[in-house]
């Protein structure tokens, strides 16, 4: 270990189902990552006890580094288990008279989300989960909005204050309010708000009122809904954990804000009214450090590939920004929420691996053995094979020291459970049956990788692919093979990349509205500027919301740098583009030919020139406002070139390792002793406790002065 | 992949858990499925008989603990007839074929017309347990609607010995 003078400015916090990893980056941009168990009944204590663990590595305390923090940001799993669970507060929901039975019917595809493809077209397994507010605590009051915003039918009043008064009966903890078409005119809805308001306080009961337009002012009824109860079921609770998180920080004497990443790809503070986008937030830290990663090697197209134990996710960053989904679904339901464009595939690491008992073929989860790694560890209590498994009997991973030598694992007893439930079967040796598996796992995953980009019309040569999570290193070589990317970069840090990637992010607020505009081709300059009021007055009303969060955190609102958006679209396609408004306020025509000009170049970088079609027109189907401020980011190492040849204490010996039907030696390096510079030739396996990076042979890499593993194939 | 007997009690129940039950679902059958299946089922009933077969949730293919005969045989231990009649014959019938009997279990205009499509209501004739429902038109015969062939089943799908039979 280096001095002790540098200080450590951020952390990272990435607290999963069952670990809770902490990051911390001091201003030499050395990092150490920490490990504990979560605990779903306190975070704050798993998250203190992980932070030992990483702060040892320094042979430093928390009670010296926490005041010298200078930012802090956590993710985490426990609101969305909490709305896995259905243990958030008794919501009581008011809607339009007719309505009641919405929420609990949902939408048809609520019933298989989250599926395997096997399973969403075999019937019998599809389910609707209780619904989060049951009808006995719904109202319908007497109001219509018809889809063009005309008030139809009145709100009648009397109906809301009774609905308040059964509704409190009942015992509800906060009263959602969600009508028809309230994005198109919020003004019925916000009547019934206030009057809900007002029957409370007349009742003297204290409980929040959630209406939708306030929260997610965008089409789609049963997303603006679900999205609303979300927010009242479960962010205030969740409120309270990151309160304790943030408590237990002070006691320890952090000066920080705590943040928490959100779905949008930026983080926002704890204190914020809507966290009910804080929902999703681990995977997304990947593609946030992914593009900080980028710039600085000066990559603008990054493929971001994620390998945990269940699933592999990927994302894309094309020109130096991620895409952003505006109605993605989560928990099992629809949401309208900003979220960072993920595709997932069911393969992981630990996925189960079993014969068909008919086709006799090799066949890879769905379902995973997670933290129980495999039949490898006799803890377990499984007997399933494992893809792990197959790693250790191959001498993938070292037996002796998985996790930094915190469980051991039995190479025998894999062997043993492989020769019963695939060798022997297939009548195969166990070192066949397993590599076959890994080739099949690797297939799997590069097809998948390789479909993403060209399905997007991309050619994999102008990326970059980032490799990353726990078993991301262990497999890169694997599912990049052949793909053709530019460059294969593996950070020291793949393991706790999810962590950095959070803190990597700016402090950043986002809004949307749903608006409706279309305009010819060749429409008058008077149609353009009305189009540019519109646009202007749906920008100025994200704007107040986006700057009173700030101001909760005690910015100022000119601190705030705010970035207009819009999403655009040729008149009556389907898919929208999301562009970032090219000018800061929009007036005039000369505007709005700004605004399109922006729109078709993007259209014809995503898509093709040639697939532009302006005779069409244009339509803006909603607005965005996105609104920062400056934070402290980690800064990566900048190591001097150490040569070519490794260090002699780097190197730990060699274990036999196999593929392409032969035994082979391969050298073993410990990862944190290698240098700048260093180069390694496959077959190699390059450890450290919390990641294994394998090169075979037929490859070589480099480690470069920012501590990223370059992967190449050796022409 | 493999379950309890306590998990296929609890499947014929209706009581097991989401998780398991999905799981049941979307993987490959499990082998020994069949046995404790039966093994469930003979826990529940009150008949020494042992089951062979069931036919429906109320009703099973039977091996009579006398005679080693295989008999059709209703939850109460009233038994129908041997194993490859048509059971339906010596149940207590009931037929809706009339606009009133109709709308004893649908609304007015929601029924079918009689002369068009009956009812026909199959009983136990001693614990009165509805066994099966037909909707034919009037005139067709009594359906015999399933002849499994047990042997084969026992002995290629689920490889089992199969049960004794007198006949």
């Amino acid at each position: 270990m280096q001095s002790e003078q540098s200080n450590v400015q951020v952390m990272g916090i990435d607290a999963g189902g069952t670990m809770t990893d902490t990051f911390f980056v001091r201003a030499d941009g050395r990092f150490v990552v920490g490990k504990a168990q979560s605990n779903p009944e306190d975070e704050s204590l798993a998250i203190y006890h992980s932070s030992v663990d990483a702060l040892a590595h320094w042979q430093r305390e928390v009670d010296d580094v926490f005041p010298e923090l200078v930012t802090c940001v956590y993710s985490g799993t426990a609101m969305l288990n909490r709305i896995l669970m259905r243990k958030g507060l008794a919501v009581g929901l008011i809607c339009n008279k007719g309505f009641e039975q919405i929420h609990s019917m949902g939408r048809a595809l609520q019933s298989y989300l989250g599926y395997a493809l096997e399973d969403r077209i075999h019937l019998n397994t599809h389910r609707y989960d209780e619904p989060l507010v049951p009808v006995a605590r719904t109202r319908g009051v007497t109001e219509r909005t018809d889809v063009q915003g005309r008030v139809v039918i009145p709100l009648r009043e009397e109906d809301v204050r009774q609905a308040v008064r059964e509704l409190v009966e009942a015992g509800s903890q906060a009263i959602v309010i969600c009508l028809l078409q309230s994005h198109k005119n919020a003004a019925s809805e916000l009547r019934a708000r206030d009057l809900a308001r007002e029957e409370l306080a007349r009742l003297q009961v204290d409980i929040p009122v959630f209406a939708s337009v306030d929260y997610y002012p965008s089409r789609k009824e049963s997303h603006r809904m679900n999205t609303t109860i979300l927010e009242a079921y479960g962010a205030e609770p969740s409120r309270q954990t990151l309160k304790k998180v943030s408590d237990r920080f002070k006691k320890h004497g952090a000066r920080f804000d705590l943040r928490v990443m959100a779905t949008h790809g930026g983080t926002i503070s704890w204190k914020a009214k809507e966290l009910a986008r804080t929902i999703v937030s681990g995977p997304i830290g990947g593609v946030i450090g992914s593009k900080l990663l980028g710039e600085y090697l000066g990559d603008e197209n990054i493929a971001c590939s994620d390998i945990g134990g269940t699933s592999f996710d990927v994302a894309l960053i094309t020109k130096g920004s991620f895409a952003i989904r505006s109605d993605p679904d989560m928990a099992r339901l629809v949401l309208s929420l900003p979220l960072v464009a993920m595709d997932s595939v069911g393969a992981g690491a630990g996925s189960f691996v079993r014969l068909d008992p008919y086709s006799k073929s090799i066949k890879l989860g769905p379902d995973s053995a997670g933290y129980r790694v495999g039949t490898c560890w006799p803890e377990s209590g499984l007997d399933t094979v494992s893809v792990s498994d197959c790693h250790v009997v191959l001498g993938y991973l070292n037996p002796d020291n998985f996790l930094g030598g915190a469980i051991k694992l039995d190479v025998q007893r894999a062997r043993e459970h492989i020769k019963a439930q695939i060798a022997d079967p297939l009548g195969l040796s166990v070192e066949d049956a397993a590599a076959g598996v890994i080739e099949l796992l690797d297939l799997t995953l590069s097809e998948y990788l390789r479909a993403n980009i060209s399905a997007k019309g991309y050619n994999p040569a102008e990326f970059t692919c980032f490799s990353y999570g726990g078993a991301g290193p262990v497999h890169t070589y694997g599912y990049t093979e052949g793909v053709g990317f530019k460059d294969v970069v593996v950070p020291a840090w793949a393991a706790g990349f999810s962590a950095f990637g959070c803190a990597c992010a700016d402090f950043e607020y986002r809004y949307d509205k749903s608006v409706d505009l279309g305009l010819a081709q060749f429409a008058s300059d008077e149609l353009k500027a009305a189009a540019c009021a519109t646009l202007q007055q749906a920008w100025q009303e994200l704007a107040v919301k986006v700057i009173d969060e700030f101001v909760i955190n005690g910015f100022q609102p000119q601190d705030v740098l705010l970035i207009p958006g819009y999403k655009m679209q040729y008149m009556g396609q389907l898919n929208d583009l999301e562009i970032v408004s090219p000018v800061s306020s929009a007036a005039t025509a000369q505007d709005w030919d700004r605004i399109v000009a922006s729109f078709e170049t993007t259209y014809g970088r995503v898509y093709a020139s040639s697939a532009r079609s302006p005779e069409l027109g244009f339509s803006i189907t909603g607005a965005i406002l996105r609104g920062m401020v400056v934070t402290q980011k980690p800064v990566l190492p900048e190591d001097p070139d150490a040569g070519p040849t490794p260090p002699p204490q780097a190197y730990l010996g060699t274990r036999p390792f196999y593929r392409h039907k032969q035994w082979r030696e391969a050298a073993l390096w410990k990862m944190e002793a290698l240098k700048a510079g260093n180069h390694i030739t496959g077959p190699a396996i390059i450890e450290s406790d919390a990641t294994t990076f394998v090169v075979p042979d037929g490859f070589e890499t480099t480690i470069d002065k920012h501590r990223l593993f370059h992967l190449k194939q050796v022409k | 992949m493999s379950y309890t007997n306590e998990q296929v009690a609890h499947l014929v129940e209706g009581t097991l858990d989401w998780e398991t039950t999905f799981r049941m679902l979307s993987m490959p059958k499990d082998n020994s499925r069949f046995a404790q299946y039966l093994a469930a089922l003979q826990a529940k009933v009150g008949f020494p008989d042992r089951i062979v077969l069931p036919l429906g949730p109320h009703l099973y293919i039977v091996q009579s603990a006398r005679d080693k005969k295989w008999l059709i045989q209703c939850d109460c231990g009233h038994a129908f007839c041997g194993y490859k009649d048509n059971w339906k014959l010596h149940a207590a019938i009931y037929v809706r074929d009339t606009e009133a009997a109709m709308t004893e279990v649908y609304p007015a205009l929601m029924a079918p017309d009689t002369r068009w499509q009956v009812y026909r209501e199959y009983y136990c004739p001693s614990c009165g347990t509805m066994h099966d429902v037909e909707a034919p038109t009037p005139w067709y015969p009594v359906i015999h609607d399933f002849e499994p062939d047990i042997d084969t089943f026992y002995k290629e799908w689920v490889n089992l010995p199969l049960p004794e039979r007198l006949d």
